[in-house]
């Protein structure tokens, strides 16, 4: 494996040209159909850096989590952790990395092995890597449960006997007990309870900070990413639109689509009066995606000239990428 | 004692006991079991031969104990060895796929193409008879079994969450596949194996009975069952004990089995911690007199709901979802219930069509008075099914969250909603399919013309809440319940059923009452007039959503709208979210008092012993909160402070 020339320190994580076709079942007559789940994404993450993904569901976003765990396998493009090409890296080989990569998941009842006491789940991240005495594993796992709001009181129960809540702090511990310095989590507060959901993200926010994380935090709440974030992603249909520094992204939308996005998401604030744009239609179906920009179908600038080629990211202003060639609207 | 390890062991004593007997047969009788006595042919019980001799006057107890050392260590060898080989096939071909998983479903296909008795003839002829083959026999029969069971529960454990979590830990597939996933599918397996050895038990006694099995003159309960078949008629005991022993045996074998699936599930037990919490429940003091806002749109309500207790019957008690709920919804009014799950909202919109899950829940107390189209008022609470199908659809509708599972799958839309329409107006069904189109053009469908003859699954979710707001708009009624209708859509197709709503509202029917169940606050801001705030059953805040937002008079109200994350849209500054603490308390764990008190940032010892009663403090304003007046809008800055600290720990 070459080992780049940058210096490993501006990026812990790098994909570029990531894209991902799974076969789909009963394409029929012929040719196989394909669903077009990720295709061509760069994406770069510094040590402690926040990314947001943000994109409405079969946008992609949580397969590309996956891939750049290397969790599923990418059709082309390749994967850089810590400056080392990990994309022909064999399961096995990728085994002590894994140390390093963690995933978080949305939802705290299936992914927490029902079957194990809160001392055996954390405990077989030590156990997989050979880490610590017993003694210590079990004084390491009480630590880390302190760290997530929970104690040693829950050591000896299994996963049924706690709220959704408490359920995803003791995943958020899982993932933490082998010291990652990369966490991809895919959608960590969406099944969440609303008063529940500010406990969780005031956790993961501080967690962050001080363990310095880089974190791909993927949601479809906008607000949520807003906040944690300190870069933001937008997808749609396997595509990245938009990417920009949070507050960029945010108050000067440059693309079409997270321009909707923004306005289409409700906000708790009666008083105030928002223009809102309002898509037409629905997103088309990933296995025959639009030639050109995939969201010209709903997009309400749209131009002949936009179906001819997939418009590739542009800077617009510093850090600012957008995927649109209409400069004059937006 | 663990009530699990209390029901395991008189079993696995039983099963012991059996094996036992078995196993020192020899110390048990002084009989030889192939002695032959012809003399003795058929006698009945004595004090030298406890259960009676057989027709060569062989002593029956002696071969009863001995034969089941044959049947029994034929059946659970095989049991175990089918167990072990099937899993390991079924476990490789469902987490590996390609050509183990080709390995597995072929083999099993085959051996169980093979009618069971050709195969074990077709072995027995090779190999013999004897106990050997048999088990040999048995082996082979067995595995497809555990094959299956295993690759089809691996197959759909493997793309559940937490083996990925296992995955992404870096867990080799060994540990997998051992560690994780075996632990999971153990319950179906055990199952396997108790059915497996109580099956195998059975087929030993009929290949030996047919002369495949165990050779004579050795012992086993099938070789004994065949010889006295042939004397039942002058003597039936010889046949009965072979018989009653297998019939003891299959049965103690099951129930070990049943109880050991039990312990390795640990979300089977744990009852007595229940059973204390429905206990306390059933103390909770019932919600007396709701004072209600004297501002409410009484006069002209579609629906007024007073003191409505909804109750459910579970094993440990009965516990209520709703405890004392009293609304109204005006003419042409938008209501929003919201609140987390648990809240019991969902069971007030059910209410209002009268379709509490049964036989469970229950109204217990309280009434629904619902204003039909015509003017009357039926008391909903008392009125049967029959008079109830009139009334849904007619004059009250429902939209459901899951669009897919509302609408049927086997018949179009449009056929769906002609239904809906025929059920109430006297439509010929041309007239009601026109209707129908007219229908999907008002919530919005391109080319309603063609797509009324859509299946469900070939619309996306949102058309598919279009259709279902279609159905409930279709006979008119004065009031429609939408639970959580744009809960499973996306953020840009909530927005187009929010804006579809709006519409309906101001343009279409202005009489329309529209009680939106949600826990979005967002979503209350952009559609409701009102908002009603539930917590643990009950209203605890109610008023205009302007109001509401702008100076919440109840701490839950305060807490949930300050825990949405928010950033300075000037400074980009990013305030720490003020999170309420802890959980919602489940259905058995509602605390005395005020049910929020154990989260609430400005509880005092008085709210966990005082019940608050709904306070009017403003017209249309009411809130069950004893420190209300102190939830002035500066009031709460420093609480506010605390409650972070506390969240942030």
């Amino acid at each position: 494996m070459t080992t780049s020339g940058n210096a490993p320190a501006t990026t812990i994580v790098e994909a570029r040209d990531l894209t991902k076709r799974f076969r789909a079942s009963g394409g029929g007559w012929g040719r196989r159909a394909q669903v077009h789940a990720v295709e061509q994404v760069d994406i770069t993450l510094a040590p402690g850096e926040v990314v947001g993904l943000v994109g409405e569901s079969g946008s992609g976003k949580s397969t590309l989590g996956r891939l750049m765990l290397r969790l599923i396998e990418p059709t082309e493009g390749r994967i850089r952790f810590e400056g080392e090409d990990i994309t022909d890296w064999s399961q096995g080989r990728l085994r002590p990395l894994r140390r390093r990569m963690q995933i978080i998941f949305q939802d705290p009842y299936s992914s927490l092995d029902p079957r194990k006491t809160v001392a055996g789940l954390i405990g077989e991240a030590f156990a997989i890597h050979k880490l610590y005495s017993r003694r210590e594993r079990r004084e390491r796992t009480v630590a880390l449960l302190e760290r997530v709001g929970l104690s040693a009181d829950h050591l000896e129960r299994f996963p049924h006997e706690f709220s959704g809540g408490q359920r995803q702090r003791l995943g958020i511990a899982r993932a933490l007990a082998v010291e990652p310095r990369f966490i991809v989590a895919d959608e960590p507060v969406s099944a969440l309870d609303v008063s529940v959901q500010a406990q969780i993200i005031n956790l993961m926010a501080g967690l962050q900070r001080d363990l310095n994380l880089a974190l791909l935090f993927i949601s479809h709440d906008l607000s949520v990413v807003e906040y944690i974030s300190d870069r933001v992603m937008v997808m749609y249909l396997g595509r990245i639109m938009e990417e920009a520094p949070a507050r960029d992204l945010y108050t000067k939308p440059r693309h079409p689509y997270t321009e909707a996005l923004l306005s289409a998401a409700p906000v708790p604030e009666p008083d105030v009066e928002r223009k809102r744009i309002i898509l037409e239609g629905d997103l088309p179906s990933p296995m025959d995606p639009p030639s050109g920009c995939v969201f010209r179908t709903r997009c309400p600038y749209a131009l002949p000239a936009c179906a001819e080629a997939p418009p590739p990211l542009r800077e617009v202003a510093p850090g600012h990428r957008t995927a649109c060639i209409r400069d004059d609207v937006l | 004692m663990n009530p699990k390890l209390r029901r395991l062991l008189p079993r696995l004593l039983l099963v012991g006991l059996i094996l036992g007997l078995a196993l020192f047969a020899p110390l048990l009788t002084d009989q030889d079991p192939v002695k032959m006595t012809i003399s003795e042919r058929l006698q009945p019980p004595s004090a030298d031969h406890y259960l009676g001799q057989d027709e060569y006057g062989r002593d029956i107890l002696a071969r009863l104990l001995y034969g089941a050392r044959v049947s029994l260590a034929v059946a659970l060898l095989a049991a175990a060895a089918a167990g072990v080989i099937g899993v390991t096939l079924g476990l490789v071909g469902g987490y590996f796929g390609g050509i183990a998983e080709l390995f597995t479903v072929r083999l099993t296909d085959i051996v169980l193409s093979f009618p069971p008795m050709l195969l074990a003839l077709l072995i027995v002829t090779i190999l013999g008879p004897g106990a050997e083959t048999l088990t040999l026999v048995l082996t082979i029969l067995y595995t497809p079994g555990y094959a299956r069971v295993a690759y089809g529960e691996t197959l759909s454990a493997r793309s559940v969450e937490y083996v990925e979590a296992s995955r992404a830990l870096g867990a080799s597939p060994f540990r997998i596949l051992f560690r994780t996933i075996l632990p999971n599918i153990s319950g179906p397996l055990i199952v396997q194996f108790s059915l497996t050895v109580a099956s195998a038990i059975l087929i030993e006694s009929g290949l030996s009975f047919l002369g495949l099995g165990v050779v004579p003159p050795d012992s086993s309960w099938g070789l004994m069952i065949r010889a006295a078949r042939g004397y039942m008629v002058y003597s039936p005991l010889p046949l009965l004990w072979p018989c009653l022993a297998l019939t003891v045996t299959v049965l103690a074998v099951n129930a070990l089995c049943d109880a050991l699936r039990d312990i390795y599930d640990p979300k089977a037990a744990r009852e007595g911690g229940l059973l204390q919490a429905a206990r306390s429940l059933v103390r909770f003091p019932v919600a007396g007199e709701a004072r209600r806002a004297e501002a409410e749109p009484a006069e002209d309500a579609q629906v007024k709901v007073s003191d409505l207790r909804i109750e459910f019957a579970t094993p440990h008690g009965a516990f209520a979802a709703v405890d004392g709920v009293s609304l109204a919804i005006g003419r042409g009014e938008t209501v929003a219930v919201v609140g987390e799950s648990g809240s019991g909202k969902t069971m007030i919109g059910l209410s209002i069509l009268r379709l509490i899950p049964g036989p469970h829940g229950s109204i217990t107390a309280g009434s629904i008075a619902l204003r039909t189209k015509q003017g009357d008022v039926l008391p909903l609470e008392q009125l049967d099914e029959e008079a109830l199908e009139e009334v849904r659809g007619r004059d009250v509708a429902m939209v459901f969250q899951e669009p897919m599972t509302s609408l049927n799958p086997v018949y179009p839309v449009g056929e769906q909603i002609a239904e809906a329409l025929r059920r109430h107006h006297d439509l010929n069904k041309r007239e009601a399919l026109a209707k129908a189109i007219e229908l999907l053009e008002r919530v919005g469908i391109p080319d309603a013309a063609l797509r009324v003859r859509d299946y469900p699954h070939q619309m996306s979710g949102g058309m598919r809440q279009r259709v279902m707001i279609a159905i409930a708009l279709s006979c008119t009624p004065a009031l429609v319940v939408a639970d959580e209708p744009t809960t499973a859509l996306d953020v840009t197709v909530q927005a187009q059923i929010l804006d579809l709503f709006q519409h309906l509202r101001d343009e279409g029917d202005s009489d329309l009452g529209l009680m939106f169940i949600t826990h979005n606050l967002g979503v209350v801001a952009e559609i409701a007039d009102r908002v009603l705030v539930m917590y643990c059953g009950r209203i605890v805040e109610e008023g205009p959503v302007r109001e509401v937002f702008r100076d919440p008079r109840h701490p839950y109200t305060r807490g949930l709208l300050s825990s949405i994350p928010r950033v300075n849209q000037a400074t980009g500054e990013r305030a720490p979210l003020t999170a309420i603490p802890g959980t919602v308390p489940g259905p058995g764990e509602r605390p005395q008092g005020c049910a929020f008190a154990p989260r609430c940032a400005f509880a005092e010892p008085r709210c966990s012993v005082e019940e608050p009663v709904a306070h009017s403090f403003a017209p249309g304003r009411s809130t069950r909160c004893l420190r209300w007046d102190e939830l002035g809008p500066a009031a709460a800055r420093d609480t506010e402070r605390e409650i972070t600290q506390e969240a942030g720990q």
